[in-house]
């Protein structure tokens, strides 16, 4: 117990946490975008990787780790809106196409790989490049926190000040204001002249970029290759950390932390004689527990609301 | 015009003849190629059997929808070739169903085994490996390791092992790896984490990294493609790894020198020796069909992979020592436990002994 008690409150669990959360915040934040907007984009997972493979292919082309970025993002706002022309414009269903988008990804990321470098399970042939770590000026001297939240990945901090963007794009700006009353009332929104389709174009396409700077990062900064299937389910958990966050922001930020807390701890508790499976299953017991702990919120609010419209009749 | 009929007639025999003398051999992977690991290794081991004993063979690749799997192994098996070769536990259930449906054929499955108690399945040869030997060396390895005063070593006694699932073949590995380390360094302590994935390369690191600061200086991967996130913790961490399966610092050769020296061996399956140890025999005649057989070093069917970074970075005496251990285990003079079997309550003793 002591051990694990040392590991916990070790500095590099705190950092390990905030590594852990990066690319589940970045999924949460697309997953609440588009969710305001009226669109669940259950193809975050596929864009992230269609982003990890892209990022490892672009850099290892260009020599830059940016440039690489850059096609990563591109390739994701591309078919984050592949995606929504078939459900905008071609009325699929958005679940459906999600889905579809989940397994091309899966399948097609693997081909352009073995296209491109002749492997098919895992790009260390590629010499492609890593995002650089920041070492925050003044911060990384402060004892304990210093080094937890300093020397990140420069897409850990991207991550953290996307938090801030989001929720400023929302609820701070004209469009935002748009987008989310788009997904609160298409019809309402349409009959004040807002187009609507329009309004969930850019919201997809906002959450596609949003995923794909999480699949740039696991393969660009947290391991240094694309592998296949390599997300893991990081997109779904941003999509259940999205809902547990109320599909707000700053909510989704603090549930991201949270799960990418469970997962460092589960990660840490392995050196414990408790059943290795127990441990693995702890972010996802998080996640149920978190569920429901919203959903019973949830209730308790619409339970009030009804005792006072009550009261008000 | 009768000369002519003749002489088609004799092509006709001759060709017959000439067609019927290789051996027709079907290779099929339940995956695809470019693993860089396991199935790569069957290929090259069919393709050597080509060179050395020549073999004609096709290579079926049946992708990872598991529903194409079964359909394919009974059209395979119902085509004109002598022998079937396919591997892995995901595939004994449909050869245990189909093998006997197809007396005339012969089956080799590798790295599992069918049951046999099943019955009719004389046709099916089954060949497994004695990882727990190979990790033996692995273990002994990593304790010298972390007992040394290599530059990245440190003054604890703790060794990592990362595990993909806590499953028989997994611990198989892990038994001979403690018991190759506590045969060198009593007082070892072996730090164990399970991914619980064998995709999952980025928790692969992150449960890696998690060992590194807990004062491990070497670590062992048993994950797939999960595990590789070990190789890349090694490098945050400037810690040494072992690999597995296949030779990884290879992997790393070209695109990142400072990754691959950190890879001081691989415990290798060599699929490639097994198959064409398999095939030889099947044309002497002398390979058991209706039988499991587990090859181990003897066989060359596991062992340490001996590159230049092993040359490099492991000092002569200890790699003098490793290959006593190596002969000793062959005599029988050492004998390495086996988790296939083992009950569970001397599994977790055996972990609990050693834990840090």
């Amino acid at each position: 117990m002591g051990s694990m008690l040392r590991g916990i409150f070790s500095v590099g669990f705190g950092y390990s946490m905030l590594r852990v959360t990066t690319p589940i915040l970045f999924a949460a934040l697309g997953a609440v975008i588009s969710e305001r907007a009226g669109v669940v984009n259950i193809g975050l997972e596929g864009i992230m990787l269609i982003s990890g493979v892209s990022g490892v292919l672009f850099s290892a082309w260009t020599g830059s780790a940016w440039l690489g970025l850059l096609g990563a993002l591109l390739m994701s706002i591309l078919f984050a809106l592949f995606m929504g022309y078939f459900h905008i414009k071609l009325g699929t269903d958005i679940i459906l196409a999600g889905i579809a988008l989940n397994v091309i990804a899966s399948g097609g990321t693997v081909f352009v790989l073995y296209v491109a470098s002749g492997d098919r399970g895992i790009s260390s042939s590629l010499a492609s490049k890593v995002m650089p770590t920041i070492s925050l000026p003044v911060i990384s001297r402060i004892p304990v926190l210093g080094p937890i939240i300093s020397g990140h990945n420069v897409l850990t901090y991207f991550a953290l000040l996307a938090v801030i963007a989001v929720w400023y794009f929302m609820y701070k700006t004209p469009v935002g204001l748009r987008l989310r009353a788009v997904g609160e009332s298409p019809d309402s929104a349409a009959s004040v002249g807002i187009s609507v389709d329009r309004m969930r174009f850019l919201a997809l396409g906002i959450s596609g970029l949003l995923a794909g700077f999480g699949g740039a990062h696991l393969s660009m900064g947290y391991v240094s290759w694309f592998s296949r299937d390599m997300t893991a389910g990081r997109g779904f958990i941003g999509l259940a950390a999205s809902a547990l966050g109320g599909v707000h922001p700053i909510g989704t930020a603090i549930a991201s932390l949270f799960f990418g807390f469970a997962d460092a701890l589960s990660n840490y508790m392995q050196s414990l004689s408790i059943p290795s499976e127990f441990v693995q299953m702890i972010p996802y017991l998080a996640t149920l527990l978190g569920l429901g702990i919203f959903a019973r919120q949830q209730m308790a609010k619409s339970q009030k609301g009804r005792k006072q419209a009550k009261e008000v009749a | 015009m009768k000369r002519i009929g003749l002489v088609l007639v004799l092509l006709v025999l001759f060709s017959a003849m000439a067609s019927a003398a290789p051996l027709k051999v079907a290779l099929l992977i339940n995956g695809t190629l470019g693993d860089r690991s396991f199935f790569d290794s069957a290929y090259d081991g069919v393709v050597a059997a080509e060179k050395e004993l020549g073999i004609n063979f096709k290579l079926v690749e049946m992708g990872y929808d598991q529903s194409v799997w079964d359909p394919t192994l009974a059209d395979i098996a119902e085509q004109d070739y002598d022998v079937i070769i396919l591997g892995t536990w995901q595939m004994t259930e449909s050869l245990e169903e189909i093998a006997p449906w197809n007396p005339d054929k012969k089956f080799i499955i590798f790295d599992t085994s069918v049951d046999y108690s099943k019955g009719n399945l004389d046709n099916v040869y089954s060949i497994e490996y004695k990882q727990n030997e190979g990790s033996f060396l692995a273990g002994a390895l990593a304790a010298m390791v972390t007992n040394s005063q290599m530059p990245l070593a440190n003054s604890g006694k703790a060794i990592g092992f990362l595990g993909g699932m806590d499953i028989p073949v997994i611990n198989d590995f892990l038994v001979g790896y403690i018991e190759g380390a506590l045969y060198i360094e009593p007082q070892v302590k072996v730090d164990i984490s399970y991914i619980g994935s064998f995709d999952d390369s980025a928790k692969g690191k992150e449960m890696a990294l998690a060992q590194y600061n807990r004062g491990v200086d070497i670590g062992f991967n048993v994950a797939g493609q999960a595990g590789l996130g070990q190789l890349d913790a090694a490098k945050d961490a400037n810690r040494y790894a072992i690999g597995v399966d296949s030779d990884q610092a290879l992997l790393f050769e070209t695109t990142d020198p400072v990754k691959a020296d950190l890879i001081v061996t691989s415990m290798l399956k060599r699929i490639d020796n097994s198959l064409v140890r398999a095939l030889k025999m099947h044309i002497e005649g002398t390979l058991p069909y209706g039988e499991a057989e587990a090859l181990g070093l003897a066989e060359e069917a596991v062992g340490l992979a001996d590159n230049a970074y092993y040359q490099k970075l492991i000092s002569p005496e200890f790699r003098a020592e490793l290959e006593k251990l190596a002969e000793k285990i062959q005599k029988g003079e050492i004998q390495v436990s086996s988790a296939l079997g083992m009950p569970a309550q001397e599994l977790n003793a055996l972990r609990d002994s050693v834990r840090p």
